[in-house]
């Protein structure tokens, strides 16, 4: 049966909540902008992701009940479910601008690469916290968890959505190297990972997603097209000046010339309406918030919550710092929303889980009370 | 309790909850789990110093965007969000010397594109295929020929398009989120083609035009004056474009119109063209289907009343671009509508030419007022026989009557004593052989030959035999019908040559006037008053005397207006065939051109009128009465306008009256058979064959 233990209460995460309510706030606010109506108020979207953060909400304390050493086990479970759906994705599903990546659930799209990050990560967490092998791992050790990565990654690619499948990659590299790893597994794998690179390139990647790469390196030479995105990003974010063109004042985004106003390049109104210093406030909600989730990975009880509150941080860390590249123009046009802050029911859904997670690892970090046993 | 106090400690520093744990040794964990959590915070670290890198970086970047370059971006958002679409200044106006309008303005409206995605959408283009009931190859062609201007330059799609098609177009709208409707003016011709070779059409600039035209006034897709005052007025008349400034989306949909710049109208012109005698020129022409022009001119001034070639041009062919087969037709068509015949044809000045050599004869000397000629009917010079157009010859004529009965002999007589080369000094004094200069295109400047042009031409030395032909306007004399008009007002006013005129003035949008026409004189011919009035005299009797061959000139009894005129048959080829043939069963394109040049009142001459018919074969019978009626119903305006002003008939100055009772006077009516001109008065010009027509 449920069993409470008051000390849960009592190491409730308030700080990770505060980020989260701030973040979520923030968002809002953005998105009531980039999508408002002039003269009519909020759009549905606005309502939409409303409902979605509240159900974000939900998630959170759903999980904060659950052990997470019990949600890790589950992890397989969710791993396995969401596998059958990326199958069905890309048997069934008919392409959306020339990827299939969502299930029509009706009064949702589901966008199964979403909640895959996490089942990843929970499924990594379960199977490196079981894994001990004195000295670090060897090769063959990590068979099972490259199998376990493997699989939705090359469903993801095959979609094709680059920057999910990257953002999975490199959850996968981070708590690889979080965990233990031998010198010599390292070498083999660093060097293995710049022959897939550059055969990636050569042979796999597809000519749209070379041309964004190419583009990115170049961006003026071909504004009109690929270069048109990251330029008019650009234009967005540098005309804010330091304290921003105001709260619904933005051009770029309202005129659209901003493409993806409200999911991708959220930020970029942000930067655009709120300037340098709105900015770096944000910024610093986030980086506190990543920091914050770093210390809970450190304060953990045992490996597994360590490595899940990791795994769940670098998930949101990654995710952003991609994005916010992207946005300023240091990196290629890759599909990867801001973690709370884009617009997207999946996507949000999915970081709420995985903040509820570090929470949840939070509060369960003081040692067992002897009462409990 | 203890154990909470402990815990609410390790809340405050957390990083060394691990170590803490250890520390105490209160904690349960395996001891696997310790050595690897310690591992963890080395890991951990290095992530921590990877995320701030990663953050100060980003902060870095956005000092640098926002700040660093926050101007440089702040522009491009406004040039992003910005545009400005030309608005086409109303052309200038154009109305007669009495201020009736002739072409203004009226809105069309034109079906454009905003190319603001630059991608052709199938969906859009085949329901704009369907309201606009054109094929997408049109559309498609259309945007090819922009492909190479800026984007945010509209691609005109249709032009001139209905109401209909305007409500069905909006009533898409959704639909076709880049097409727009475009409001432009376009000229609208009032007296439909009337005076459409002086006027001129409007085009489509092209590219030659736009590569040669100021690239800050002219865009693709302007329109331009492309022919006649249109595009010789091209800069008085189109003004100065506006601009719509205004705030788009990246859709290029407008969101906020900003501060626009209104276009500044172009000049209105006021010709010295009168539309009434216009029309008649026009129409008389245009009844008989004759190919030639008119022309009426202010003998005192070189204001042009009527200048029309006919056939008249088509106008709305040329509007939105002419299509080769209609430019085919034009081109093979045998009366040459393309052609200004009033000063681009060349044609034999033949017998109008007859008044210069008079002229020429007195002023030299080499014959007087009474000189006789005896005119056998032909004459002999050389081994060759020249012959007069009159058979049987007019026995002996005095200069009135050769001039009234237009006896070739007569003219071969003082054209050899004078010679070519002094025939031709006289002939250019009278603005022969000479653009005129007037405000009209591809200006023609005719043929008046000497023995030095000969040379030059031929490298041949000129005969004498040419000399007598030269004297009655064959041979190599070409001249235009604006040529023979100057000539005939330079005879009417006494010697003075005025440059000709068509525009009176330049009115600028706000009401100032920019320019105002000012007679311009050439040359003058001084002391010769009394000869140029006796040459006067020979053409008063050609149209009143009994046997004159311009009687159908004779105008309006009641004011007593006497008409003074030339008639003239330029010989368009000589081939024996043709000869016995009757007039009429002669082709068409063989028959001779008739002239008739004339000049009013007799005694203070105010206007002159030209007419030539292409191949109408007598002066007197086809080019005349158009003149009559030209001046029938100038004289008739002009008393009207006197009778409304309550000017009473004693003003009327006197000196016409009495030189009209002069004239009968010295009318001596000698008996003669055919009292019409005849047309082979050139028998007696066999060269010509060779010659151009």
């Amino acid at each position: 049966m449920f069993h409470f233990d008051r000390r849960l209460l009592q190491h409730f995460d308030w700080v990770m909540l505060l980020m989260v309510l701030l973040v979520g706030a923030m968002a809002l606010i953005n998105l009531y902008s980039s999508t408002h109506i002039p003269d009519r108020g909020a759009s549905s979207i606005f309502y939409k992701q409303l409902l979605f953060f509240g159900t974000g909400l939900v998630i959170v304390l759903v999980v904060l009940t659950q052990e997470y050493q019990k949600i890790a086990k589950m992890g397989y479970v969710l791993y396995g479910i969401i596998l059958v759906l990326l199958v069905y994705t890309l048997l069934f599903v008919n392409p959306i601008a020339g990827s299939q990546r969502w299930i029509d659930l009706g009064f949702f799209n589901l966008q199964p690469s979403e909640p895959t990050k996490l089942a990843l990560i929970l499924v990594l967490a379960s199977c490196y916290a079981n894994l001990d092998v004195p000295n670090g791992y060897r090769l063959r050790d990590l068979i099972k968890p490259g199998i376990l990565i493997l699989c939705p990654f090359v469903l993801i690619a095959k979609q094709p959505d680059l920057g999910t499948a990257l953002i999975c990659a490199i959850i996968f590299v981070s708590l690889t190297l979080y965990v233990r790893l031998r010198w010599s597994t390292l070498a083999i794998l660093s060097t293995t990972a710049l022959g897939c690179t550059f055969v990636g390139w050569k042979f796999l990647l597809k000519e749209y997603q070379r041309k964004r790469i190419e583009t990115f390196l170049n961006p003026e030479a071909d504004i009109m097209n690929h270069g048109y995105q990251i330029m008019q990003s650009k234009i967005a974010v540098g005309s804010g000046n330091i304290f921003g063109k105001g709260f619904l004042e933005g051009t770029q985004g309202h005129l659209q010339f901003l493409p993806e106003r409200h999911t991708d390049f959220a930020f970029a109104v942000w930067a655009e309406e709120w300037g340098f210093a709105g900015s770096v406030f944000f910024l610093s909600c986030y980086f506190f918030m990543i920091v914050w989730g770093i210390n809970v990975a450190l304060s953990a009880k045992d490996k597994c919550g360590s490595i899940l509150a990791f795994g769940c941080t670098m998930l949101i860390f990654w995710q952003a710092v991609i994005n916010l590249c992207m946005i300023m123009g240091f990196l290629p046009v890759v599909g990867v929303p801001l973690p709370i802050f884009s617009y997207g029911g999946s996507s949000l859904l999915t970081n709420m889980a995985a903040i509820g997670l570090i929470m949840s690892v939070r509060m369960r970090s003081f040692p067992p009370s002897p009462a409990s046993s | 309790m203890k154990n909470l106090r402990r815990l609410n400690r390790k809340k405050g520093e957390p990083l060394f909850n691990a170590e803490r744990a250890k520390d105490t040794g209160v904690t349960r964990l395996p001891k696997r789990d310790e050595s690897d959590l310690s591992g963890y915070r080395k890991k951990a670290l290095y992530s921590f110093v990877v995320i701030i890198a990663f953050f100060a970086i980003i902060v870095a970047r956005l000092w640098f965007l926002q700040v660093e370059q926050g101007e440089y971006y702040n522009q491009l958002a406004d040039s992003n969000r910005v545009r400005s679409i030309d608005i086409a200044a109303p052309r200038g106006n154009i109305y007669d010397s009495k201020g009736r309008e002739i072409v203004t303005n009226r809105p069309s409206f034109n079906v454009v594109w905003i190319r603001e995605s630059n991608k052709i959408n199938d969906e859009w283009l085949k329901r704009l295929t369907r309201l606009l009931k054109q094929d997408s190859a049109t559309l498609l062609e259309k945007i090819r020929k922009m492909a190479g201007t800026p984007g945010h330059i509209p691609v005109r799609l249709a032009e001139d398009i209905d109401w209909e098609t305007v409500a069905r177009i909006e009533n898409n709208r959704m639909y076709l989120p880049e097409i727009k409707i475009e409001v432009v003016p376009l000229r609208i011709y009032h007296y439909g083609n009337l005076a459409s070779h002086l006027i001129g059409y409007m085009g489509e600039i092209n590219k030659t035009e736009l590569d040669k035209a100021d690239k800050a006034i002219y865009r693709g897709g302007d329109l331009i004056g492309k022919m006649g005052l249109e595009r010789l007025r091209e800069e008085d008349l189109r003004g100065e474009k506006g601009s719509n400034n205004m705030e788009v989306n990246a859709l290029g949909f407008e969101q906020q119109n900003l501060k626009d710049i209104e276009p500044k109208p172009g000049r209105d012109l006021y010709l010295t063209i009168d539309v009434d005698l216009q029309k008649i020129a026009e129409e008389e022409m245009a009844a008989k289907n004759w190919a030639g022009a008119v022309v009426a001119m202010e003998a005192n001034t070189g204001r042009l009343l009527a200048v029309a070639s006919a056939p008249q041009l088509h106008l709305d062919e040329f509007v939105g671009g002419i299509s080769q087969k209609a430019w085919q037709a034009m081109l093979d068509n045998p009366l040459h509508p393309l052609i200004n015949k009033v000063v681009q044809g060349q044609y034999p000045p033949g017998s109008t030419y007859k008044p210069v050599t008079a002229f020429a004869g007195l002023a030299e000397g080499v014959v007087t007022p009474d000189t006789p000629v005896f005119c056998p009917g032909s004459m002999r010079f050389g081994n060759r026989t020249y012959r007069c157009w009159k058979r049987g010859g007019h026995g002996t004529v005095t200069l009135k009557r050769a001039l009234a009965e237009s006896c070739d002999v007569y003219f071969y007589t003082v054209g050899l004593k004078l010679g070519v080369d002094r025939l031709a000094r006289y002939a250019r004094m009278f603005g022969l052989g000479e653009r005129t200069g007037v405000e009209m295109e591809h200006e023609k400047s005719g043929i008046v030959p000497s023995s030095e042009w000969k040379k030059k031409r031929y490298n041949v030395k000129w005969h004498e035999g040419e000399t007598l032909s030269i004297a009655i306007g064959q041979g190599y004399d070409l001249t235009t019908p604006l040529q023979v008009a100057q000539m005939t007002a330079v005879i009417a006013n006494g010697g003075t040559l005025y440059k000709p005129a068509v525009v009176e003035k330049v009115i600028d949008a706000d009401g100032g006037e920019v320019n105002v026409f000012q007679p311009e004189v050439i040359s003058r011919i001084p002391g010769q008053g009394r000869n140029l009035k006796l040459v006067r005299e020979g053409m008063v009797e050609a149209v009143n005397s009994r046997r004159g061959t311009g009687r159908e000139a004779q105008i309006d009894e009641q004011h007593g207006i006497i008409v003074g005129g030339k008639t003239g048959t330029a010989q368009v080829v000589r081939l024996a065939q043709y000869m016995h043939l009757k007039e009429e069963d002669i082709p068409y394109e063989y028959r001779d051109h008739a002239w008739f040049t004339c000049f009013a009142p007799a005694a203070n001459p105010e206007i002159v009128v030209t007419v030539l018919v292409e191949h109408g074969l007598h002066g007197g019978t086809a080019s005349a009465p158009i003149a009559a009626k030209i001046l029938n119903r100038y004289f008739e305006k002009k008393f009207a306008g006197q009778a409304e002003a309550k000017t009473t008939p004693a003003s009327r100055p006197a000196g016409r009256v009495i030189l009209h009772q002069e004239m009968i006077e010295n009318t001596d009516p000698p008996p003669l058979d055919d009292p019409e001109e005849g047309g082979r008065e050139m028998d007696a010009t066999p060269q010509l064959n060779e010659l151009p027509h």
